[in-house]
């Protein structure tokens, strides 16, 4: 009976241990591509690998971005790291469970993706993406030479044939002969709250680098009227003349010039689209007085600066009219609506001309206009010099800007280089909206003369305009770099 | 209308020929070339008109005719006489 009985409470505690053993086999959790072993509910501890010393400091950038699955702790994420000889290098506070992960035992970065991959407490693992902006023109192989890599461009396929933003050299052009935008663009990227109005041959609002920065009536104001035009429809902007096929007042860019004067300004940048302006956010105002041809009358320049101070009134932001034409011809009436817009705080950026003459001598308006707003414009080449068909002055034409081989929007969703002062004068409206995204409530006075010292100083400009320099967006807005 | 050039040099013989008065016959081409002009006006600018400060190429065409020789400047949007008389003249 005895032996019965012993017998009995072996096999009840063989089964007792059976019984045990099967348990905890379900809750075993089998990982089939590598066999790893993961125990529910009980935390396991990890010794870490042996790591060599030759390779405890790492001072590249992190390897791996690995984000951990919500729950997973931060000192298991830092056990995590260290048992696979790793180290966090960062934590991305704004996405729960992200981090920059730096591999200490030199693993390849596919190494590293697969040992994170494997890990059931990991959503995803990708590797650390360097990203640079790759020029595309086909004669010329460089990066951004000389320019911090901390400083990212957008990345507009085109904008490293864009040297007025970015001069690298390309096609045997002088470095850094540019107006700082990479600097600039470490401190603001333009504002929508800031209109821009290019007077012109009208913008074409519908291209696609362009759409989006197009500054639109907002809803709750009514559409324009005039006494002797009568209701205008300014959706997209104002046009003083009506259009090659109907009378319809659309400021549609029939020409190109302003369309490519307009995507000097605001181009949308970082939209993975053509170009960049020197504001990748802003909002542009088309106002078209000339036409097909690209010419317009003084009366029709009026009509629509007039436009842009009554609505100025009504509460539209806009602070800048970029004016890319002119003639010989004096106007005091245009003189007087100009002085208007000034009153109205709008400065008023106008090209200085390209017959090559001396401004002071022959005047050449509406940038000889002497008014407190007026700010006249000199053109540069790629090497920082007074491009041969500029005109300049020493006491008339203030600043210089990028005007030759310029490439910028144009019409039916195009792009095109083109040459004048017509094109460094949107680089000052440019820069000029880019100070006012920083500095909202500088008056127009303040703003003429932020522009006019804040230049780079170049010998080319000695006595050939005023201000004797370069417009530099970066020190413009105040940026550090 | 978008000119090409064989157009815009009909175009000018045609003016010139009204402004002379004398037929199309006694006009020459003496020169027809690819141009560069300082602005959109195509450096001819007509009466109190603005015009684009872009370089704008186009053609540079040289008439003769009793004995002068006339300048029109042409792109695709337009053909202008240059300095005829003192004046600018949009053809």
């Amino acid at each position: 009976m005895r032996r019965n009985y012993t017998v009995h409470l072996a096999l009840a505690a063989m089964l007792i241990l059976l019984a045990l053993i099967a348990g905890q086999v379900r809750r075993w959790d089998w990982h089939s591509s590598n066999f790893e072993v993961r125990v529910e509910k009980k935390r396991e501890t990890f010794e870490p690998r042996d790591v060599p010393r030759a390779l405890e400091s790492n001072t590249g950038e992190p390897e791996v971005l690995v984000r951990f699955k919500p729950g997973v702790s931060e000192e298991r994420i830092q056990a995590i790291a260290a048992r696979l000889n790793d180290r966090v290098e960062d934590e991305i506070e704004s996405v729960e469970g992200l981090v920059a992960v730096d591999d200490m035992d030199g693993e390849s970065v596919s190494e590293v993706v697969r040992d994170y991959s494997a890990l059931a407490e990991v959503e995803y693992v990708e590797a650390n993406e360097t990203i640079r902006v790759e020029p595309m023109a086909e004669d010329f192989g460089q990066s951004f030479a000389g320019y911090p890599e901390e400083l990212n461009g957008p990345n507009d396929p085109r904008l490293g044939e864009q040297w007025g933003l970015i001069n690298t050299g390309q096609r045997e052009g002088k470095a850094k002969a540019d107006i700082s935008a990479l600097g600039a663009w470490s401190k603001t990227h333009g504002s929508e709250r800031v209109v821009v109005a290019v007077l012109d041959s009208g913008v074409d609002y519908t291209h696609q680098d362009l759409v989006n920065n197009i500054w639109h009536r907002p809803a709750d104001m009514e559409m324009y009227f005039d006494p002797q035009l009568g209701v205008v429809d300014d959706e997209y902007g104002f046009s003083a003349i009506g259009s090659e096929t109907d009378d319809a007042r659309d400021p549609m860019d029939e020409n190109g010039h302003g369309t490519h004067c307009a995507g000097i300004i605001g181009a949308e940048g970082d939209n993975n689209e053509g170009i960049a302006g020197v504001n990748w956010t802003v909002e542009i105002m088309p106002l078209k007085f000339m036409g097909k041809g690209g010419f317009g009358s003084t009366k029709d320049a009026i009509e629509a600066i007039n436009y842009v101070i009554q609505r100025k009134r009504e509460g539209v932001n806009v602070r800048v009219i970029s004016a890319s034409w002119g003639s010989r011809q004096k106007s005091r009436a245009l003189e007087d609506v100009i002085r208007k817009a000034g009153e109205a705080d709008i400065l008023f950026v106008a090209a200085s001309g390209n017959d090559s003459e001396n401004a002071d001598r022959t005047p050449h308006y509406p940038a000889n206009y002497q008014l407190p707003n007026v700010l006249s414009v000199a053109a540069l080449d790629r090497r920082d010099q007074l491009a041969s068909f500029s005109n300049y002055g020493a006491k008339n034409v203030h600043v210089a800007a990028p005007g030759k081989e310029i490439l910028s929007t144009w019409l039916n969703g195009g792009y095109e280089e083109h040459s004048g002062t017509s094109m460094a004068t949107p680089f000052v409206a440019g820069v000029a909206a880019l100070v006012l995204s920083v500095e909202p409530n500088l008056s127009v006075k303040e703003l003429r003369a932020r522009l006019i010292e804040s230049v780079d100083k170049l010998d080319a400009l000695q006595g050939k305009v005023a201000s004797g320099g370069r417009i530099n967006a970066a020190r413009a807005v105040g940026a550090t770099r | 209308m978008s000119y090409s050039k064989q157009d815009a040099v009909a175009r000018a013989r045609k003016d010139l020929a009204a402004r002379l008065g004398v037929a199309d016959a006694e006009i020459e081409d003496e020169s027809v070339a690819e141009a560069d002009f300082p602005n959109t006006a195509l450096g001819a600018p007509v009466g109190d008109e603005m015009s684009g400060m872009m370089l704008t190429s186009g053609w540079r065409i040289r008439l003769k005719a009793a004995g002068h020789t006339y300048e029109y400047r042409a792109d695709r949007n337009q053909v202008r006489l240059y300095n005829f008389k003192g004046a600018n003249h949009k053809v």
